[in-house]
C-alpha cells in the first residue's frame, strides 16, 4: 500500500508537457486550425484563380445594374428595367408570402388531421392514417409537379372560360382571383385614425393587463382595448368617407378601343400620364359603352383533360353589366349553315350544324374544324352585339383599369358594306372580310360610344375580379403556380405537423383526462381546456421546427415555375455568371431564416417552460 | 347472493368491435356514413380511372427508360443482378434472423421479396427483355432465404458479404476500367446512369455520410473549443440552407474550388458531393442525440476502468449511441431517398427527371390531357413502396431497442 501511495506526484514533482492534457488539446487545436487554414487557402487560391481565368465578376457591384428578368409575379411594382437586387427583393417577397400564409394554412391543417389521427371513429382515425403516410412517404417534389403539372394546369378550365364562384371567386388554368379590399387614395385620410386606434389598443392592452396582474385576477385583458380599437378606427372610417374627395386635376384618360384607361392628376394638362404624374391608386370608375360588338372565331382545343370543338369565348361579362346581348355570326353564309349553342350566356358557346334536324344540339353535332371551306382560318367569325354595358372597375398600383376591348359596331356594317362594293368586282370578299377591315374603311369607322365617370371612394374600395382578355384584373390573384406551391407545401408539411400534434396530444398523462372527467366536463371542454393546452406546450417547438422547414421546402418552387428568392438566385446566377456573390447571397438569405426560427423557437420554449417551485 | 348475470355484450366479435369503433353514438354513425361515402365515391372514381380513362401505354412503353434512362440495353443485367445481390442478402440476413425470432428484417424482406416476384410475373407474362433476368432475380431472393434459414451459421461472415457487396454493386454498375470497350463488363459512363438506378446511387450518399458524420457529432462535443467551433459552424451552416441550394451551390462551386474547367467533373460527383454533405451534417446531428442519451455513469464508469478517451469512445459511447439511433438513421436514409429527387437543378435524370422527360415526349402530349397523372401515380407507387416499408421497420426497430423507455 505505501508503495502505490508513493506513485500519486508530489506538487513538487510535474507532469511531462507531452502528457499534460492542456498542453496536448492545445497542441491539437493549433495543429487543426493549421490544417483547416491549410484548406482555406487552397481553396481560396484555387477560386481565384479560377475566377480570374473564366473572367466572373466577384463582387457585389453588379447588384445595381438593370437585371431585365421577366418576374410573374411581384409584392411590390417591378418591371423589367429594375435592377438585380429589386430582383431579388422581390423573390425574398414571393418567399415570404407563401411561406406565412402556408405556415397558417399547414398548422389548421395538421391539426386537424393529427386530432382526427385521434377520433374514436375507427374510420377518421384511418384516414388520416393514410393521409399521414401517404404524403410523408413520398417526395415533396413528386408532390409539387402533381399539384401543378396534373391537376392546377390541366383540370381547370381556361381563364376565357373561368369558373365563377358566389361571392365574385374566379378560378381557372391561371390561378384563384379573389375580391379583396384595397387602399385607395383617400386611405391616406383614414391613416391616422387607424394608426391612433392602434395605439389607444397596445396602451390600454398593457395597462389593462397590469390591472388585472394587480388585483390577481384571470381576465380577459384585450376584450375593452379591442372594442375600442374598433370604435375609434370605425368612426374614424366614417369620418374619412365623409371627407373624401377626388384630388384637384384629376382626369381619366380613357381608351375604349384599347380596352384601358388611367386616371391620374393631370399636372401638365396634356390629358396623358406623363413619368412625373401622379397616378390615381385605388379609384373606382363606372364605365360605360353604350353599343359595342366583340368578334372572335371558335376553335378546337384540349380544356380539362377533354377535346372541346368549335367553341368560342368571349371575354366574361357578368348578368348585371349589360342590358342586352346577342350572338350572332359575322359571315351570313355562316348562318344558313350553322346554329349556335349557348354554353354561358352570353359569352361560350359552341356552334353546330343541326345533322338529325331535331332543331337542338346534341354532342357530336359540333362542327369540327378541317372539314369545310373555314377550316383553315381558324373556325367560325362570331359577334358579340352588347348594349348597355355598365362595368365598375378599380385602378391598379399604376392608376390604371382594363376591360374587354369593345368595337363600334359601325366597324361591321363598313366591312359589309366594303364586301358588296367588291363582290362583282373581284369575288374575294369573303376572304377579305376575314383578316378584318380592309385599311380604307378604317377613317369611316366611327368612335365607340362610351363614358367613364370617377366615383366617389372611400378609404377603402372593393376590388372585384373580373377577366378583361386572357388574365385577371382587379381583386387578388393567386396565380396556379403560387397555387401548386402552396397547396404542395400545405399539404406535405400538414401531414409531418399531424403527427407532432398526436405525439402531443397522447403525450399529456393520461389522469388529467380522468380528472377533467371526474370534475364533469365534456369531451370538447376537456379537450379545449384541459388536453390541448398542456399537449401545447409539447406541440410547439417541433412544430416551429416544421415551419422552418417548410420555409426552406418553398425553395422547390422552380418545380412550379413560381419564382422565389431561390430561383430568382439561380437565373440571376446564370445571367451574370457572379457565382460566388450569389451563393454567398443565397446561404446568407436562407441562414437569416434558420435563425430567425431559432430566435422564435427560443422565446417559444422561454416563454413555454414550466414555471417550477 | 348476487344473482347471476349474463356476460356482457361488448365483448369480442366482429358486431361489437363495429358498435365500438364505428357507431357509438348519434354523431359517430352519422359521421361514419358521411366519411364512408365520400371515401367510396373517390375510390370507385380513382379505380375507373385507372382501370378506364387512365392512358398506361406511354408508361407502359418507357418502364426501361424510367428504370434505368441510357444505360445500354445490352448491359442492364448488370444493375439487374445488384439487385439480385441485394434481395438474396436481404434473404440470408432474414433467413438467419428468423432462427432466433427476429420479425423486423423478415417483413421488409418478404415485401420487397414480393415486388420482385410480381414483376417477374408482369416480365413472364408479358415477355420482357429481361424477363429470365428477373426470373434469376427471383431465385436469388428464395436462394438467399433458404440459405440463411438452413445455414444459421452464416451469420459470422453475414456482416462481411454485406460489406463486400458495396464493391462488388460498384464494380457492378460503373464496370472495370480496363475492360475492353465491347467486353461485357466496360465502363458505363455515369452521363448515362438515370432514372431508378441514379435515385439509388445518390441514395447511397448516407455511407460515407456515416464515418463523417459521427466525426463531427464527436468534434461538436469535444472540450477543445476550435474543434467545437469549426464542427458547430459546419453543422449549422449546411443545415441552414435547403438541400435544393447545396446542389445548386456545388455545382457551381466543385469546379472552382477544384479550378478545373466544369466539364470535367460530372454532374453525378457534384450532387453526389452535396447530397453526402447534406446528410453529413443531419447524420451528425442524429448521432449527437444519441452521445446525449447515454448515461454520464457509463462514461464515469470507463475512466474509473482506466481506459483511454479514445478507447471510452470506441468500445463504451459509440455502440451505445449508435444502437440508439439506428431508427432516426434510417428515417433520414427515407428523406434522403426523398430528396434525391431534387438533383434536376443539376440536369441529373433520376427517376423523378426522367418522369418529366417522359411526360414531355410527342407521344405523351399527343394523349388528350397529357399523362402527369398516371406518372405521378407509378412515381408516388415507387417512393412510397420503399420509404413506407422502412419507416414502418424504423418504428418497429425503435420498439425493440426500447429507445426512451430506458
Amino acid at each position: 500500500m505505501a508503495s502505490r501511495a508513493s506513485r500519486i506526484p508530489s506538487k513538487r514533482e510535474r507532469i511531462p508537457f507531452y502528457r499534460n492534457v492542456k498542453v496536448i488539446g492545445t497542441l491539437l487545436q493549433l495543429l487543426f486550425l493549421a490544417v483547416v487554414l491549410i484548406g482555406i487557402f487552397i481553396v481560396y487560391s484555387n477560386i481565384s484563380s479560377a475566377l480570374q481565368r473564366s473572367n466572373l465578376p466577384a463582387s457585389f457591384r453588379f447588384l445595381g445594374d438593370r437585371a431585365g428578368i421577366p418576374i410573374g409575379e411581384s409584392a411590390i411594382r417591378y418591371s423589367t428595367s429594375d435592377t438585380y437586387l429589386r430582383a431579388l427583393i422581390v423573390g425574398v417577397l414571393n418567399t415570404l408570402r407563401v411561406a406565412l400564409l402556408g405556415i397558417v394554412l399547414a398548422s389548421l391543417l395538421g391539426v386537424t388531421v393529427g386530432v382526427m389521427r385521434l377520433s374514436k371513429n375507427w374510420l377518421v382515425s384511418r384516414i388520416a392514417g393514410g393521409y399521414v403516410e401517404l404524403l410523408r412517404n413520398t417526395p415533396l417534389a413528386v408532390q409539387l409537379v402533381f399539384w401543378f403539372s396534373a391537376v392546377l394546369v390541366p383540370i381547370p378550365p381556361r381563364i376565357t372560360n373561368p369558373i365563377e364562384l358566389p361571392g365574385g371567386i374566379m378560378f381557372s388554368q391561371v390561378g384563384l382571383a379573389l375580391p379583396w379590399l384595397q387602399p385607395s387614395y383617400n386611405f391616406n385620410r383614414w391613416l391616422p385614425w387607424l394608426l391612433g386606434a392602434m395605439a389607444v389598443f397596445v396602451v390600454f392592452y398593457f395597462f389593462q393587463r397590469r390591472r388585472l396582474e394587480h388585483m390577481d385576477r384571470p381576465g380577459r385583458a384585450w376584450r375593452t382595448p379591442l372594442l375600442l380599437f374598433l370604435l375609434i378606427a370605425g368612426g374614424g372610417y366614417v369620418v374619412a368617407s365623409l371627407n373624401s374627395s377626388v384630388p384637384e386635376g384629376t382626369v381619366i384618360d380613357f381608351d375604349p378601343d384599347r380596352g384601358r384607361g388611367d386616371v391620374f392628376i393631370d399636372r401638365d394638362g396634356d390629358g396623358r400620364l406623363g413619368r412625373d404624374e401622379t397616378p390615381l391608386v385605388g379609384a373606382e370608375v363606372m364605365v360605360r359603352i353604350d353599343e359595342g360588338i366583340i368578334q372572335t372565331n371558335t376553335s378546337n382545343f384540349i380544356e380539362s383533360r377533354q377535346m372541346v370543338y368549335s367553341t368560342f369565348r368571349f371575354p366574361a361579362l357578368r348578368e348585371h353589366e349589360f342590358t342586352s346581348a346577342r350572338l350572332e355570326f359575322a359571315n351570313p353564309e355562316d348562318a344558313e349553315r350553322f346554329d349556335i349553342h349557348v354554353l354561358t350566356f352570353p359569352t361560350v358557346g359552341v356552334i353546330y350544324e343541326d345533322r338529325n334536324g331535331n332543331g337542338e344540339y346534341d354532342p357530336g353535332e359540333e362542327f369540327v374544324a378541317g372539314d369545310g371551306p373555314v377550316a383553315g382560318f381558324g373556325g367560325v367569325p362570331i359577334v358579340l352585339r352588347v348594349e348597355g354595358f355598365e362595368r365598375r372597375v378599380i385602378t391598379n398600383r399604376d392608376g390604371r383599369f382594363r376591360l374587354p376591348i369593345f368595337e363600334s359596331p359601325a366597324v361591321l356594317e363598313a366591312v359589309a358594306e366594303e364586301a358588296e362594293e367588291q363582290q362583282p368586282a373581284g369575288g374575294g370578299g369573303g376572304l377579305g372580310s376575314l383578316f378584318g377591315p380592309p385599311g380604307g374603311a378604317e377613317d369611316e369607322v366611327s368612335e365607340l360610344a362610351a363614358a367613364a365617370e370617377l366615383l366617389p371612394s372611400g378609404p377603402l374600395v372593393v376590388s372585384v375580379p373580373s377577366v378583361p382578355r386572357s388574365d385577371y384584373t382587379g381583386g387578388v390573384t393567386l396565380s396556379a403556380p403560387y397555387l401548386a406551391l402552396l397547396l404542395g407545401l400545405v399539404i406535405y408539411t400538414a401531414s409531418f405537423i399531424a403527427e407532432v400534434v398526436r405525439g402531443g396530444i397522447l403525450a399529456v398523462p393520461k389522469g388529467q383526462r380522468e380528472a377533467a372527467k371526474a370534475v364533469g366536463l365534456s369531451d370538447s371542454q376537456t379537450f379545449r381546456l384541459i388536453v390541448f393546452p398542456q399537449a401545447l406546450r409539447i406541440i410547439l417547438p417541433p412544430m416551429i421546427s416544421q415551419f422552418l422547414n417548410l420555409t426552406k421546402n418553398s425553395s422547390l418552387a422552380i418545380l412550379v415555375t413560381f419564382q422565389d428568392f431561390f430561383a430568382i438566385s439561380n437565373i440571376v446566377a446564370n445571367q451574370t455568371g457572379a457565382t460566388i456573390p450569389v451563393i454567398l447571397i443565397v446561404i446568407g438569405g436562407y441562414l437569416i431564416i434558420s435563425l430567425t426560427f431559432a430566435f422564435i423557437l427560443n422565446i417559444v420554449n422561454d416563454k413555454l417552460a414550466l414555471v417550477e417551485r | 347472493m348476487l344473482a347471476a348475470r349474463k356476460p356482457p355484450v361488448r365483448d369480442g366479435g366482429v358486431i361489437s368491435w363495429l358498435r365500438e369503433n364505428l357507431f357509438s353514438s348519434v354523431g359517430n354513425t352519422l359521421t361514419t356514413f358521411v366519411v364512408g361515402a365520400v371515401l367510396l365515391y373517390l375510390g370507385v372514381g380513382l379505380l375507373r380511372w385507372i382501370f378506364i380513362e387512365a392512358t398506361w401505354g406511354p408508361l407502359w412503353r418507357n418502364l426501361r427508360l424510367l428504370a434505368v434512362y441510357r444505360y445500354p440495353a445490352p448491359l442492364v443485367w448488370r444493375p439487374l443482378s445488384v439487385v439480385a445481390i441485394f434481395i438474396a442478402l436481404l434473404g440470408l440476413s432474414a433467413g438467419i434472423a428468423r432462427g432466433r425470432g427476429g420479425t423486423i428484417i423478415a417483413g421488409v424482406y418478404w415485401q420487397f421479396a414480393a415486388v420482385v416476384f410480381l414483376i417477374t410475373i408482369i416480365a413472364l407474362a408479358t415477355n420482357w427483355p429481361m424477363r429470365w433476368a428477373w426470373f434469376g432475380v427471383s431465385v436469388a431472393a428464395l436462394a438467399g432465404y433458404g440459405l440463411g434459414a438452413l445455414v444459421p451459421r452464416l451469420e459470422r461472415i453475414l456482416l462481411w458479404l454485406w460489406l463486400a457487396s458495396l464493391p462488388a454493386t460498384i464494380v457492378l454498375i460503373y464496370g472495370l476500367p480496363f475492360a475492353h470497350p465491347t467486353s461485357a463488363m466496360r465502363v458505363v459512363p455515369v452521363r448515362e446512369w438515370g432514372g431508378i438506378l441514379l435515385t439509388f446511387v445518390l441514395t447511397t450518399g448516407i455511407i460515407p455520410a456515416f464515418p463523417l458524420g459521427i466525426a463531427l457529432a464527436l468534434g461538436r462535443r469535444s472540450k477543445l473549443p476550435a474543434i467545437k467551433a469549426f464542427c458547430i459552424g459546419v453543422i449549422e451552416l449546411v443545415r441552414g440552407a435547403p438541400l435544393i441550394t447545396w446542389l445548386f451551390i456545388a455545382s457551381l462551386l466543385v469546379p472552382l474550388v477544384f479550378n478545373v474547367e466544369a466539364t470535367r467533373i460530372p454532374a453525378l460527383l457534384r450532387a453526389y458531393v452535396a447530397i453526402a454533405l447534406f446528410a453529413t451534417a443531419y447524420m451528425a446531428e442524429n448521432v449527437r442525440g444519441g452521445l446525449q442519451s447515454v448515461p454520464r455513469g457509463q462514461y464515469e464508469a470507463a475512466q474509473a476502468l482506466g481506459l483511454s478517451s479514445w478507447q471510452m469512445t470506441r468500445l463504451i459511447i459509440l455502440p451505445q449511441a449508435l444502437r440508439a439511433v439506428i431508427p432516426a438513421i434510417v428515417g433520414q436514409s427515407i428523406g434522403l431517398f426523398k430528396d434525391t429527387s431534387l438533383v434536376f437543378i443539376l440536369g441529373l435524370l433520376d427517376l423523378f427527371n426522367v418522369h418529366n422527360v417522359v411526360a414531355q415526349q410527342p407521344e405523351s402530349i399527343m394523349v388528350t390531357g397529357g399523362v402527369r397523372l398516371e406518372l405521378s401515380l407509378f412515381l408516388c407507387l415507387f417512393y412510397f413502396c420503399f420509404a413506407y416499408r422502412l419507416s414502418v421497420a424504423s418504428r418497429q426497430l425503435e420498439r425493440h431497442l426500447g429507445v426512451g423507455t430506458r
